[in-house]
């Protein structure tokens, strides 16, 4: 197939879109089920041209067709092909096309899961994603075309090729994870606007959006981390968050989205907080949007620095656009979006759902604003005041002890109000335990924010071990099983809410891992064969030192010797100083590269980078870096995806398989 | 007090004291890292401040000066436009450190050169430049 097919693809596809749109809205208008019914096929159409344009940029990528301008720009001659297929989402028109691929199959799988539900919604549903494609569409056809011809009056012999930064399979996979998550919203977005225009108050659509919600929560989640693991594994500045912008940009609808995990459980339950849900709902899509915005304009001055690009205007334009209709729209519903209850106590479950949620959209708040702040600063003083991470340490810690206490409080509530006894039940033992521990802390000579998160984690962990124990022995108690039979059958007769408690127990093993990182540790030095150094109570000798050339870089590899004080040998690390086309005879294209080498543990991370090499006097420079606790984060975080994919997995698998 | 009332206060009051929170540390930055201005090398030069600031540039053409006694060590300079500024750094030097890169620097300025403790390299996505016609480009020497 020829590149031209992919660029009719994409242009046939907004062709179909707009007819579609228009087909919807008569159709909303006079109820002719013919007009719906072509304009679902239409959408049908739009979403396989994408998935086709999609398709042949791949094929191009990988048959390495270098009369693409994408195709020369990212991928080369040499680039394995795994990272052909990847250059995909390297670069900026091939990562537009790629999110459009991955809305239109949640479009088919929206389509196709709700063939014969939600009438009256429907077309509402197909008109929001329909628009989203189009936006996408017009951008990738008129603006950045993936299918562009290559600029060049020769012959291009070959591409330019990928950072070998970036050929690594972590940083291949996660952007399209983010990504899964960035798109993911769109459709309980779509949901919850349908709603609004319909009226529609069932609890059925929340149970749906609450499954999608999830599968968009689960992957933005992973792609976060995924992100931070492999800043830590390979960039070599010893840390997995920088607060930069473009993390930024992940982390807003993340705190948004989970917000709306958590009050959208009121809503299915208590029918309670219909506008707000609606309004988290729709602030998580426009920063999903937002946050591509910010990533792809050069507005933010970033270390992701994608190329500066025309995009923003459009990106703004679009998001101002939308925040327009989505607060009309509201306003003009807002009778409708009331609630017939109010919420009855203070201490309260859903008192405690929606403190949650004013810390987690306080805590989006105050990103949002540490990311702005150079853009406020420069047009109302004429000076532009970077943020750093420790204003943004300095904002969000105390934000997030706060809600690290109400993750233990919230579920030790009861519905409705929650009665003197009850209070005694639940809270005496996880606060005696906790207050015991804030001695020890205290004893142990901790102080401050570390003390206080410690003790919370303590606190937190207890409260959902009491969660178990409770609904476990209830179980033991009546229908007389074993204890392991009640765990299982007790997590399957509520996934949600248990796989909701593994997701707070990883949130808890991350907290302690973030704490860890007020203790971290860093020293740098030089050293000569033989020569030691130490930091804290470590010691690194320099045992050998030797170069190796290999297939496609030349490297240096220092090998150290890490001991205790005592002299006990802890392990030995070798990190590598490499020269990536260290034969190109153009010595801005040589690429160095240093391969750190991390010995980890629950307890500690020794971290070691190999700076620099004096190669006259044989000196090698290293960057040395402790950090404790950091195992936690990345343990906390297996059990966050457990946890999620718990609550979203089907609950009627087996009746599902039986029939 | 009717219940109502006291979620309500009790939510009013958390938002107004988090936000109170927000803009009280934009004005009172934990320390001189949290907050800093970002000026152009041209601003630096012409003031006479010794005010910790951020700055962006391209490392200049054969300025880059390792010294020889400590390798963590460098001097290079830095241009925007047509002012230059001399830079000293101590520390790990980023991968992407080179002539022409794309760097921000954070630190003071005073005796004439500007102290950066802190280097950051713009990390290029892709390969920046050209692309190379089949003459210039020979596969061997890069590929063995």
């Amino acid at each position: 197939m020829t590149p031209v097919f992919g660029s009719v693809s994409i242009s046939l596809a907004a062709g179909f879109s707009i007819l579609s749109i228009f087909l919807l809205l008569f159709y909303i208008r006079n109820g002719d089920y013919r007009l719906f019914l072509s304009a679902r096929r239409m959408a049908i159409v739009v979403s396989f041209l994408i998935i086709i344009a999609t398709f042949i940029l791949v094929n191009e990528l990988i048959s390495s067709n270098f009369n693409i301008d994408y195709v020369a720009h990212h991928t080369s001659l040499e680039t394995p092909t795994l990272y052909k297929f990847s250059a995909l989402w390297a670069g900026q028109s091939g990562s537009l096309l790629f999110w459009l691929f991955i809305l239109s199959v949640f479009s088919l799988i929206t389509i196709y899961q709700n063939k014969n539900r939600y009438h009256k919604m429907m077309p509402w549903i197909l008109v929001v994603i329909l628009v989203v494609q189009l936006f996408f569409l017009i951008l990738t056809t008129f603006i950045t075309n993936p299918f562009e011809p290559t600029k060049a009056d020769f012959e291009v012999a070959n591409g330019l090729g990928l950072n070998p930064l970036l050929q690594n399979l972590t940083m291949a996979i996660h952007p399209p994870i983010l990504y899964l998550g960035f798109v993911g919203f769109t459709i309980p977005f779509a949901f919850a606007f349908a709603a609004l225009m319909t009226n529609e108050s069932g609890s059925l659509w929340i149970r749906s959006i609450r499954r999608w919600s999830l599968v968009a929560w689960l992957a933005l989640s992973s792609g976060i981390i995924l992100g931070g693991w492999w800043a830590y594994q390979e960039l070599g500045w010893g840390g997995y968050w920088a607060w930069d912008p473009v993390e930024n940009a992940s982390f807003m609808p993340w705190l948004t989205g989970t917000a709306f995990l958590h009050s959208i459980i009121i809503q299915e339950k208590k029918n309670m907080l219909r506008l707000w849900n609606m309004i988290l709902i729709m602030i998580t899509f426009l920063l999903t949007i937002f946050g591509t915005f910010l990533t792809r304009s050069g507005v933010m001055s970033s270390v992701h620095s994608f190329t500066q690009s025309p995009l923003g205007p459009f990106f703004l334009s679009f998001v101002i656009i939308l925040l327009f209709i989505c607060a009309f729209l509201i306003i003009l519903n807002l009778s409708n979006l009331k609630s017939e209850k109010r919420i009855e106590s203070l201490t309260s479950r859903e008192s405690g759902f929606l403190f949650n949620n004013v810390i987690f959209v306080t805590l989006c708040f105050a990103v949002f604003w540490g990311t702005i702040f150079p853009v406020i600063t420069e047009a109302v003083q004429g000076t532009k005041i970077t943020v750093g991470a420790p204003f943004f340490n300095q904002v969000t810690i105390p934000i997030g002890l706060v809600l690290l206490l109400l993750t233990g409080v919230g579920p030790l509530l009861a519905w409705r109000k929650t009665s003197t006894e009850n209070f005694k039940n639940n809270f005496t033992l996880p606060l005696i335990i906790a207050l015991c521990s804030l001695i020890v802390f205290l004893l142990i000579g901790f102080r401050g924010y570390v003390v206080i998160s410690l003790m919370l984690s303590v606190f937190v962990t207890i409260s959902i071990f009491m969660e178990f124990k409770r609904g476990v022995y209830s179980r033991v108690k009546r229908f007389n099983e074993s204890i392991l039979t009640a765990l299982v059958t007790l997590i399957k007769k509520n996934r949600s809410r248990y796989g909701g408690y593994f997701v707070h127990l990883g949130i808890v093993l991350m907290f302690i891992g973030f704490t860890g990182a007020a203790f971290n540790m860093k020293k740098e030095f030089g050293l000569a064969i033989n020569e030691q150094n130490h930091l804290d109570n470590v010691n690194f000798k320099l045992v050998k030192l030797w170069p190796e050339e290999r297939s496609n870089h030349f490297s240096w590899i220092a090998e150290l010797l890490v001991t205790a004080d005592n002299g006990n040998i802890i392990t030995s690390l070798r990190p590598e100083k490499r020269i990536y086309f260290h034969l190109d005879p153009n010595p801005d294209r040589r690429q160095p590269h240093s391969e750190l080498d991390i010995y980890s543990t629950m307890q500690r991370d020794i971290y070691s980078v190999f700076s620099s090499i004096d190669t006259d006097n044989n000196i090698a420079f290293f960057q040395i870096m402790i950090n404790p606790l950091v195992r936690f984060v990345w343990y906390g975080s297996y059990i966050l995806v457990f946890g999620t994919l718990i609550a979203m997995w089907p609950s009627n698998r087996k009746k599902l398989l039986l029939s | 007090m009717s219940q109502k009332y006291k979620v309500i206060l009790a939510v009013v009051g958390l938002s107004l004291i988090s936000t109170f929170w927000i803009l009280w540390s934009s004005f009172n930055p934990v320390n001189e890292k949290a907050l800093v201005k970002f000026i152009s090398v041209g601003e630096i030069l012409d003031s006479n401040s010794n005010e910790r600031v951020r700055i962006g540039g391209i490392v200049a053409d054969s300025s880059i000066i390792i010294s020889p006694s400590n390798r963590m060590e460098v001097y290079f300079d830095i241009k925007e436009g047509a002012s230059k500024l001399p830079v000293r750094f101590v520390g790990a030097r980023p991968d992407l450190f080179k002539h022409g890169a794309e760097v921000i620097v954070e630190g003071a300025f005073f005796n004439g050169s500007f102290n950066a403790d802190m280097l950051q390299t713009k990390c290029a996505s892709r390969y920046e430049g050209d692309l190379r016609d089949a003459a210039s480009y020979k596969l061997d020497d890069i590929n063995i």
